[in-house]
């Protein structure tokens, strides 16, 4: 597609948009340019997906495309040529957000001066500051009406940047729960331990269909979100996991190989001062209040 | 050696052979070796007593001896010493792998340290042969014996051969005795000492640790997958047994054909899945291994990578009974990495950035892992930052996970001799009384009776032919607070038994690390 008729195209496709500001879904576009063929309208699509044009919606199990209203553009309209400059980098930076440092590179503007830019486009609500998971005391700005990149929030784990911790312990252990519901199939399996044991496996996309049904989730999670949580299982020797032929991972509940060992039966294995513990002295075995409590029972 | 070891063996020393023992032990312990002269010097203990104890302690193996020129240095075993506690699981093996008999001729066996066939046949016969229950007779004692010897768990103690003045112990290969029953008959109505029989015999020890590697490791996979997965397992091992040394790190090859052959006597389930099973034990433990594909497959047991597995989830349950279940799993995310970046953990394990790298310190702190900082080489200058990889070194945590068993094990055991010199004037008096019950038993005394000691009401019991005086009595407190002790008692000598099995794994996996 050279560069005039895909701009073309974008207009027709805009200018459907402008005519129903409730949304269009991909069928109404395909209607607007008939003349392409259904890779190239993708295309299109994604392009102007990349340039923040539409915001993306989901009615009722069909895909909306709604053109994202138009302020920021104005906004910038009256401004001066330094926030214009600013402006365009963090446009440019998409939803990745873009660093003050490079900006400050690339704009050749002294810090002073562009720190007051950003404030002066933060205060119109033209951009936004982000803090970035991965450094915590890094920001990066992105416009205003941009939902940030998985790696900059985190994805659904981070609420606000913060971890969500127990949403996570949360869904480990209902994996395991769904493991182990099906963890005994390869014993004595009448069929043989191979039918046993995939019978017991389940790939993520099944742990994903089950948390999703179980709604314990106020985000979609992908299968990959479930694989990062059933690798956590995997990390707590509570699962083994292998690859099916076909590329799939699967994930079996498993067993640790021992009992809890002796070690962990005395209260000196869990014992904090373990290795203050000496036979005279302040902490001594005679007198040690953690024996004493465990020898009640 | 660790200064936790030595803390261990004093406790054992002097549980099973008294104060003056104990000594020697530590001063040994702490020197190495040194001779006699020395001993008696650092311990200032009589030159009697020094030469008792050694005595003791080369009786029961727990010490050696070497001679340079005419100077004669003692060493002593710890390893050997650890066995004590040991005992108790040597005699359940035998009980019940051979029966009653099995374990009362060991048990004697092991009391004796070293005794010939006769001496202990019939010493086991006349310690028992007032008891109806047992119902001893010598030809089933001898035919134990033989089982025993033939099967490998007692041998031929080595000879002395006294060329100097210094003896040098030899060992010999055992062969199995042919007893008599009448000479044994003839021997137990008269005086022993008569007896020509002059072959000494010890119990192997190794050979029950066999056993008890074979039993974890055939427990662990039958926890993983099930019951016939064991079975097929044992069956391997009692093939390896056949074909290599039995302390392999790799069992030679078996052929699959021989497999399916064993697995017939066990099911028809397994008879149709041995190779089904083969591979899920191979891809979920790595016990074993195909090696090649000759009749069928062959198959090899992995000894020694079964052992790392196996510490590596003692690691695991200590690790997550210490620092919590985050904590293991970031000790197990860095050890299934090797080499592990602190932000990579991060993202991983799927913990706050806080928690994860506390736990990590913690860890760090425990010598659980450990840190390997890297420059990156050759980078500009000082904006280069040094980045930190942790690893697990499971030797090392091995060590570590040793020594605290070690403590675990001394504290115990001191908690058990401080309960008992506490309760000892009671704990003396319940077995005196215990004593007089199981006189009047085996006379077949009234039951109503043995019930009037047992909770002793009455202080002179006057009936028929037959007094006895009970002096000391047992009031009901009394009654209460030893059955306390006694509780306490028997809580720890378990927990001593339990620390003692996960010794003897951490131990057979330092032999294969050598
Ligand atoms: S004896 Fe008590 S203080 Fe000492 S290590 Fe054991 S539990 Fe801790």
């Amino acid at each position: 597609m050279s560069d005039n008729k895909s701009d073309e195209v974008s207009e027709k496709i805009l200018n459907v948009a402008r005519k129903n500001p409730k949304g269009i879904s991909d069928k109404d576009m395909a209607a607007a340019v008939p003349e392409l063929t259904s890779a190239e309208l993708v295309a299109a699509i994604n392009k102007l997906l990349q340039q923040g044009v539409f915001d993306l919606y989901n009615q009722g199990g069909s895909l909306l495309y709604r053109l994202k209203n138009q302020n920021s553009k104005q906004a910038i309209k009256g401004a001066d040529n330094e926030e214009k400059v600013v402006y365009n980098l963090i446009e440019e930076a998409g939803n990745k957000g873009i660093w003050i440092r490079d900006i400050r590179i690339r704009s050749n503007l002294a810090n002073t001066q562009l720190t007051k830019v950003l404030k002066s486009l933060e205060g119109k609500k033209v951009i936004k500051a982000v803090k970035c998971v991965n450094a915590s005391k890094k920001k990066v700005y992105m416009l205003f009406n941009l939902e940030p990149d998985r790696s900059v929030s985190g994805g659904a784990w981070y609420q606000d940047q913060d971890f969500e911790s127990e949403f996570v312990d949360i869904l480990n252990r209902q994996c395991l729960r769904f493991l182990q519901q099906r963890a005994d199939k390869i014993k004595n399996n009448p069929r043989g331990p191979i039918v046993g044991r995939t019978q017991s496996y389940a790939t993520a996309a099944e742990v994903q269909k089950y948390i999703t049904d179980l709604g314990i989730s106020k985000v979609k999670l992908e299968v990959e979100d479930v694989i990062t949580i059933l690798n956590t299982l995997v990390y707590d020797g509570k699962a083994e996991s292998n690859v099916y032929p076909d590329g799939n991972r699967v994930y079996r509940a498993i067993e640790s190989l021992l009992p809890p060992p002796g070690l962990v039966q005395v209260p000196c294995g869990v014992c904090p001062l373990i290795h203050k513990c000496n036979s005279t002295g302040l902490i001594t075995p005679q007198e040690c209040k953690y024996m004493d409590e465990w020898l009640e029972q | 050696m660790s200064r936790q070891l030595g803390r261990v063996v004093s406790q054992i020393l002097n549980r099973y052979f008294g104060e003056i023992v104990e000594k020697v032990g530590n001063d040994l312990f702490m020197y190495g070796s040194k001779p006699m002269g020395m001993i008696i010097k650092s311990t200032g203990l009589p030159r009697t007593q020094v030469i008792e104890s050694l005595r003791t302690l080369l009786k029961f193996d727990l010490a050696t001896f070497e001679a340079k020129d005419v100077i004669v240095d003692y060493k002593l075993l710890p390893d050997n010493i650890l066995l004590l506690i040991r005992y108790p699981r040597y005699l359940l093996q035998m009980k019940t792998k051979y029966g009653s008999e099995a374990e009362m001729l060991v048990e004697e066996l092991l009391q004796q340290a070293s005794c010939t066939a006769t001496v202990l046949i019939v010493s086991v016969m006349n310690k028992y042969k007032d008891d109806k229950e047992k119902n001893l007779n010598i030809v089933k004692l001898k035919d134990t014996f033989i089982s025993l010897a033939t099967a490998g768990y007692i041998q031929q103690a080595p000879v002395a051969e006294s060329n100097s003045e210094i003896p040098i112990l030899v060992p010999v290969a055992t062969i199995v005795p042919d007893l008599d029953v009448r000479e044994l008959i003839n021997a137990m109505n008269t005086n022993l000492n008569n007896v020509s029989d002059n072959i000494y015999w010890k119990v192997n020890y190794d050979r029950f640790h066999l056993d008890f590697r074979d039993e974890v490791m055939i427990k662990a996979v039958t926890r993983r997958i099930d019951d016939n997965a064991g079975e097929l397992l044992k069956l391997m091992l009692e093939q390896m047994y056949l074909s290599s040394s039995s302390w392999a790190s790799d069992s030679s090859p078996v052929p699959l054909t021989d497999l399916k052959d064993g697995c017939q006597r066990i099911s028809d389930n397994m008879k149709n899945h041995v190779e089904q099973y083969l591979r899920v034990i191979e891809e979920s433990t790595a016990f074993i291994r195909r090696t090649g594909d000759a009749g069928g497959g062959q198959y090899s047991v992995r000894i020694q990578h079964a052992l790392i597995q196996l510490v590596e989830a003692l690691c695991d349950h200590t690790v997550t009974e210490r620092l919590g279940g985050k904590a293991a799993r970031i000790f197990r995310l860095i050890r299934s990495k090797k080499y592990i970046e602190e932000d990579d953990i991060q993202k991983n394990a799927m913990l706050p950035n806080k928690e994860c790298k506390e736990l990590t310190y913690k860890l760090l702190e425990e010598h659980f892992i450990s840190v390997q900082p890297m420059r990156k080489a050759a980078s500009a200058g000082g904006m280069a930052k040094a980045i930190y990889l942790y690893h697990v070194k499971l030797h090392d945590v091995a060590h570590v996970i040793r020594d605290m068993c070690y403590r675990s094990l001394h504290n115990v055991m001191s908690v058990s001799r401080h309960t008992r010199v506490l309760n000892a004037r009671l704990l003396d008096k319940k077995r005196r009384v215990r004593t007089i019950v199981h006189g009047m038993r085996l006379r077949g005394e009234p039951q109503q009776n043995i019930d009037d000691v047992r909770y002793i009401f009455c202080i002179y019991i006057l009936r028929g032919a037959w007094t006895v005086e009970v002096l000391d009595t047992l009031t009901p407190p009394e009654v209460t607070s030893s059955a306390e002790a006694e509780r306490r008692l028997n809580t720890l000598a378990a927990s001593e038994l339990h620390l003692d099995r996960e010794l003897f794994i951490l131990t057979s996996y330092f032999t294969y690390q050598r």
